[in-house]
């Protein structure tokens, strides 16, 4: 459990924190409720009951506050008191926020108010305890009493911050020209007072600043797996290794929240709810539920499915396409059974590892916690793989009945740690075998291998890419002076990003959504530096490698073209002539062959028409004829294939005119019957219009064919 | 259809095998045809005489058959598989569905398996004439009269064309001894290329499995490099200058190495390639682009979800689930278009629009940019967080992609650098930094691709994503300690000092699928799994056992030294076998004074348990004892105590 904590915000919101100073675009205020709406929006996301916040506002109009008896202690407000801060006090807050009409109050009072009111809250029990002071420091401040009120803060162990705009912090370099005599006069006032309660005290400037680094939350870490590290089976051998150890996480990823649907609520008509005014936005939604029915196929039914009830439904598994059902009593009978372990297989040269075989996250294996010899004993195991080169490879099961995966176990030492890194390897299963060919040569048909080719490097593109490489060299380091990447300094862009965006959403829900913070693209473009350093060697690669863009136009077909040859380069389409038939008349049963064919030998512009016609036909028969929807998928691949056909020929016309007559039929249900599953699976399978944007030659805009299939 | 083959990994947007621009459904569909002659039918003896036995190279075809269509089932089980014989005496071609009114159209052609994912009696069928010679011989019999090529080839493109209309990969794999069916007649000839253009219009890839004879070797340029084509049209990502290596794999040999060989051909081409992504610009600098596509040649191949069974009709049937999306407050169907994302966040919901939702998650267009280059040696081993991808030139966007790309591998692998990448693979998806490392070629003993040369990118993890390290004492082992241990790990290298994933099927999934092919094929239900990932104990004890003797006593030693009596140990490092008994007692008689839990020794407490067990009073053990007993038997120690009383007895039932 993290620990309780218990934070008074105290915002001055005295009248001259209405005015805007040194060219900021936002009043004082407004730019210290940044820092501040962070901060408290940091902890209402995190969500715990637990952690506790109040906010009081200094030289406000009104005074509301335990010991507003005393007129030191008036002009401060506690506009909510301690405790989890949710939806509805955001909006509150955010709504009293104001700049006020008066300048008086003091905030060595509000910090004593603060205090009292931490006191009263968590008595004598463990809470982090914090104040956070944010003013401009012009108002009235009384130094009466102000080193007992330190002494009580420590004495207290409340955390004290204190954030001025347009402090002077020379450390972090602002100084502010020209301060008014009574500013620097309150600023070391508070200064001392931050010394003595050892608390911090800062420039608002640099608060604002460091709101976009990222803030990387931290996870207890919890072991994964306990049990032993075995080497042999000590139930048969008196020789096994057992060593007690515990698994961690060294890298899981933080993913970012997860939205749930929602819709509006039924009566709420339309509109954007940014549109509303922000309360009540949460409710105007209600949530979305997912509802389940279940269908098997009847080919006595009409549409040829049948609902069945789930209660007349059993578990089971599919074996290729026959269904196999697993009894009640049977549940497990397929799950292969497991006890925990981590047992060594055997083990490997380090240099004889491809490190991307890496499959998961990685994990630590340590020595059992307060196991002195456990951990002499893993120890003298990681030292021996370190100084063999080796990793090991093991058969590990984290929990009684999980299926068993082999990991790598690399050994880690370095001065402040010490461990085995855990990863998964792949499986049999695992790996693909997708072929390519080789990269430094080059085949042929014939069978003799080439070394120059257009696919390979010449030398002086070789050359010119080398030396590119060399100068692209990142000087990264880590503390030790090691080779490193920048890893700690890359953070999760979707993660923050939608963090940050919910965050300010609540406090601003008629803003539009930010822009990502710099520091998250930090990685987007390699550094300008290194760019104007590499410069001449990558004109020189450019120059060397003499790439060339394709044209999108001739992405598809005339660069096939040279392929539609057997492997021989015999003229197949000399034999088809000979065939008479073949030109005439597409026969159904080799309808798309015979379409292509017909087209790519056409010798008049009458012939793709004719050829389009036929075709039409054709799948207007299949569609006829189908039982149910089982030649749709046929026609699809018909109507698809005419589809890029005549495209590349430059006949969308020719296309969308069929395509327009066949909506007009199966709306008519001309076509044996409801055909509208067809046209929803045409739809699916991008088969539309042919628009401008795929073919010159179209008449169709892209809004046009779009339209064409919504349903009316 | 395509929507269900849509994957999604856990918590991860990652979609595989979506092609966005194609109507095609993304899935293969394979038809073996194998040429059934009497010298196809010929067994050929063994010349090892270790392994006796003979194989004709139609039944080391079968075999292939069957096992390709075992394993799709595991993993690929949308995709099609059939089998054809051809030459045959006997003829068959879907009589029974009567399409096809001319009973004899395509005369000594027999579809033994239909096209269409296969069911177990398929399965059944097929395992039946591979492995029984006498099934075998009912249909194995070659016909006198020579089949014509063209009449095979457009057989197969009527399956294809009625079976598997719409499939992203159809493609046709020819087992043939014969490199020239029709020397004599030409008109045979050409009308097989004719056939074999309809095919490849079609868009079904043949593939060529020749086997040379005794004595010829299978010559391709007699016959088949009329029928066979650079590339189908749909394979659309294939390298322009890729050709089909029909000459390099010839099967040849005895009937064991035939069938090895060809299996490990046909294993290669199990696949089809799938691109995880396409056409993607890898940008080396500003401005200077290259394209290439990415696939998954490693990714966890996990069981299929179970599924709900309708039991109510003749024979079990899936029931296909259909998820409608309704409002909570009116229970009305709602369209996805009116759907709106919200974050829980203070006890309420904040909400953003489609549009916003997509502007939150969008950070460019697909890219992998380099922004620097680090020694290999950069590359921290802990440093990952998923499978990498694998990534190989295409000339599609950019000619001259592919000799850039190999310039950049073969200097990345001569300098052993990687490159520090900006990754977006896909539209919309997130992106991450991450390193991208050259892989060399690897080829297997028979000379196929293992692992293709390319480039891989391996995703780094974010600040976010690593996790603080636990502290715990460290002691430092002494030399001697170490170099004891050393000789115990020198005695345990894998074979090739390597990982080979292909020796370790993984346990589970293969015994998932065994199970139901037994429940699906009505057999018995096997008792023990093979685990292949169990480590060789026998031989672990036979190599290594003095060394770790050695070495234990050595630890116990320094141990001892140590931490004296005040060491914090809890278990002993080598359970001692009964004879050793007195040794660990003497251990057991010293006991840590500084008890971290309640008991000192492993071994004490096991006999402790174990007599507790003998005597029936496990129940009044105490629940520490339990649980630090189950753990270290690798047991759950999770429940209430009664749940572990039962498991401890269960333990040693079991060993009894």
């Amino acid at each position: 459990m993290a620990e309780k904590e218990a934070t008074v915000y105290i915002v001055d919101v005295g009248r001259s924190m209405g005015g805007r100073h040194h060219g900021r675009s936002v009043t004082d205020l407004e730019w210290a409720m940044q820092y501040v709406w962070d901060k408290i929006t940091c902890t209402v996301g995190n969500g715990r009951k637990t952690a506790t916040l109040a906010v009081v506002a200094l030289r406000s109009d009104e005074t509301s506050n335990e010991l507003s008896e005393d007129p030191s202690y008036s002009r401060i407000s506690v506009l909510s008191n301690l405790g989890q801060c949710l939806m509805p006090d955001i909006r509150k807050l955010r709504d009293a926020i104001k700049p006020s009409n008066t300048n008086r109050g003091d905030a060595i009072s509000s910090i004593v108010v603060a205090t009292q009111m931490i006191n009263q809250f968590t008595r004598t029990l463990k809470y982090k305890r914090k104040i956070v002071l944010v003013t401009n420091g012009t108002g009235p401040m009384s130094g009466d009493g102000i080193e007992e009120i330190a002494k009580k803060l420590v004495k207290d162990n409340i955390e004290m911050v204190i954030l001025g705009v347009d402090f002077d912090d020379p450390e972090y370099g602002v100084k502010e020209e020209d301060k008014d005599p009574h500013k620097a006069q309150n600023e070391k006032l508070l200064s001392e007072f931050a010394e003595n309660c050892q608390g911090q005290y800062g420039t608002m400037e640099q608060a604002i600043a460091e709101l976009d680094m990222p803030r990387v939350k931290l996870v207890k870490p919890l072991p994964s797996f306990k049990g032993m590290l075995r080497l042999g089976d000590p139930q048969k051998y008196d020789s096994a290794i057992q060593i007690p150890v515990e698994r961690y996480s060294r890298t899981y990823v933080a993913h970012p929240p997860s939205a749930s649907s929602f819709v509006l609520r039924s009566g709420t008509t339309g509109g954007e709810p940014e549109g509303e005014s922000g309360p009540g936005q949460g409710d105007t939604l209600t949530s979305v539920r997912l509802s389940r029915t279940y269908q098997v196929e009847d080919a006595s039914a009409p549409g040829g499915k049948v609902d069945v009830e789930r209660d007349d439904l059993a578990k089971g598994y599919e074996y290729g396409r026959t269904a196999v059902h697993i009894s009640s009593t049977d549940e497990n009978i397929t799950r292969l059974e497991t006890s925990a372990c981590l047992d060594l297989i055997g083990f490997i040269r380090q240099d004889h590892y491809d490190r991307y075989l890496h499959m998961s996250n990685t994990n630590i294996i340590i020595p059992e916690r307060m196991n002195d010899k456990a951990s002499l004993a893993l120890s003298s195991l990681t030292h021996a793989l370190w100084e063999q080169s080796y990793y090991a490879v093991a058969r590990m099961v984290t929990k009684e009945n999980r299926p068993p995966m082999v990991v790598l176990l690399a050994p880690s030492i370095t001065a402040e740690y010490e461990c085995l890194i855990e990863v998964q390897l792949p499986f049999a299963e695992d790996v693909r075998s997708y072929r390519f060919p080789p990269l430094d040569k080059v085949n042929t048909v014939s069978g003799k291998v080439v070394t120059e080719h257009r696919n390979l490097p010449s030398e002086d593109l070789q050359k010119a890419m080398d030396d590119y490489v060399d100068s692209m060299e990142m000087d990264y380091k880590d503390e030790l002076g090691n080779d490193a990447l920048p890893i700690d300094d890359s953070f999760s862009p979707l993660l923050h990003r939608i963090e940050s965006a919910v965050r300010h959403r609540a406090v601003h829900p008629n803003d539009p959504v930010l822009e990502p913070p710099e520091i998250l693209a930090k990685f987007a473009q390699p550094d300008p530096e290194l760019v104007r350093q590499s410069k001449q060697f990558l004109d020189e690669l450019v120059s060397k490698a003499d790439v060339k863009k394709v044209p999108p136009k001739t992405k598809g077909r005339k660069r096939q073209r040279e392929t539609e040859k057997p492997l021989s380069g015999l003229d197949v389409d000399a034999l088809l002539n000979q065939e008479p038939e073949r030109s005439k008349r597409i026969s159904p049963e080799n309808a798309i062959p015979e379409f292509k064919q017909m087209l790519s030998r056409a010798d008049s512009i009458e012939a793709i028409p004719d050829a389009v016609k036929q075709m039409c036909t054709i799948i207007e028969t299949q569609v006829r004829n189908s039982l149910g929807n089982a030649n749709y998928d046929r026609v699809v691949e018909e109507m698809g294939t005419m589809r890029g056909e005549l495209v590349d020929y430059e006949e969308p016309a020719l296309y969308n005119d069929f395509l327009r007559s066949l909506k007009e039929k199966i709306l008519r249900e001309e076509l044996g019957g409801d055909r509208r599953e067809l046209w929803w699976l045409l739809r699916r399978s991008r088969v539309g219009l042919i628009d401008q944007n795929t073919s010159d030659r179209s008449e169709v805009s892209e809004q046009e064919a779009k339209d064409f299939f919504s349903p009316t | 259809m395509a929507e269900d083959n849509y994957t999604w990994e856990e918590g991860d947007f990652e979609e595989e095998d979506v092609d966005e621009t194609s109507f095609r459904s993304v899935k293969d569909a394979v038809l073996f045809a194998i040429d059934v002659s009497s010298s196809m039918l010929t067994p050929r003896p063994s010349n090892d005489p270790k392994k006796p036995g003979a194989e004709s190279p139609a039944s080391a075809a079968l075999k292939c058959a069957y096992h390709l269509m075992q394993q799709r089932i595991i993993s690929n089980p949308n995709d099609m598989i059939g089998v054809l014989l051809y030459g045959t005496e006997s003829s068959k071609f879907y009589e029974e569905y009567g399409e096809n009114r001319e009973d004899l159209s395509y005369p000594h052609c027999y579809l033994f398996t239909d096209l269409d994912i296969p069911s177990a009696d398929e399965v059944k069928a097929l395992r039946a004439v591979a492995e029984d010679e006498e099934e075998a011989n009912k249909i194995l019999q070659p016909s006198n009269e020579r089949v014509p090529m063209s009449n095979v080839l457009f057989c197969a493109n009527q399956i294809f064309t009625s079976k598997a209309p719409n499939f992203l990969s159809r493609r046709l794999f020819i087992v043939t001894d014969n490199d020239n069916p029709h020397a004599d007649n030409k008109s045979f000839r050409s009308a097989s290329t004719v056939r074999a253009r309809d095919l490849y219009d079609l868009g079904v890839t043949i593939e060529l499995f020749p086997i040379s004879r005794p004595d010829h070797v299978f010559d391709t340029s007699k016959f088949y490099d009329d029928i066979i084509y650079k590339t189908a049209p749909s394979d659309g990502e294939a390298p322009a200058y890729l050709h089909p290596d029909t000459n390099t794999s010839t099967a040849k040999g005895d009937g064991i190495s035939l069938l090895n060989s060809l299996l490990s051909s046909i294993n290669s081409r199990s696949v089809p390639r799938r691109s995880l992504f396409t056409n993607v610009p890898l940008e080396l600098g500003p401005d200077f682009k290259i394209s290439v596509n990415g696939y998954l040649l490693l990714k966890k191949q996990e069981p299929a979800r179970s599924c709900y069974v309708w039991l109510g009709g003749e024979t079990p049937q899936i029931a296909k689930g259909i998820t409608t999306q309704m409002a909570e407050d009116t229970a009305q169907t709602v369209e996805k278009s009116e759907i709106r994302k919200a974050y829980k966040f203070g006890g309420e919901q904040v909400s953003f629009t489609t549009e916003e939702q997509q502007a939150l998650r969008y950070f460019g267009s697909p890219i992998i940019r380099i922004i620097g280059f680090r020694p290999l040696s950069a590359l921290p081993i802990w440093a990952n967080v998923k499978h990498p991808s694998f990534i190989y030139p295409t000339e599609e966007d950019y000619i001259g992609s592919t000799r850039v790309f190999s310039a950049l591998q073969q200097k990345l692998l001569k300098d052993q650098k990687l490159a520090l990448v900006w990754f977006i693979p896909r539209k919309n998806a997130t992106p991450c930094l991450a390193a991208m490392i050259p892989g060399e070629e690897k080829v297997d003993d028979n000379g196929v691709q293992k692992i293709p040369p390319g480039m891989w990118i391996i995703p780094l993890p974010f600040a976010d994503d690593i996790r603080q390290n636990p502290d715990y004492p460290r002691h430092e082992p002494s030399e001697d300690l170490i170099d004891a241990m050393r000789d115990v790990t020198g005695q345990l290298e894998l074979p090739k000092k390597s990982y080979d994933a292909q020796k370790y099927p993984n346990p589970s999934l293969q015994w998932h699928y065994r199970i139901l092919q037994a429940l699906a094929l009505d057999e018995d239900v096997p008792e023990t799994p093979e685990d292949k990932t169990t480590p060789k104990y026998r031989q672990i004890d036979k190599r290594a056992r003095d060394y770790v003797l050695a070495w234990s006593d050595l630890l116990n030693e320094e141990a001892k030294t140590a931490f004296g009596g005040t060491a914090a140990t809890k278990s002993t490092l080598v359970k001692r076998g009964p004879k050793d008994r007195a040794d660990s007692a003497g251990d057991a008689a010293d006991p840590p004074k500084k008890r971290v839990k309640t008991e000192g020794d492993a071994a004490s407490l096991d006999d402790e348990i174990k007599r507790s067990f003998e005597k029936g009073t496990v129940a009044k053990l105490t629940m520490p004892m339990l649980k630090e007993f189950l753990t270290s038997k690798g047991r759950s120690a999770a429940g209430k105590k009664a749940d572990l009383v039962d498991r401890v007895e269960q333990y040693f039932e079991q060993k009894l």
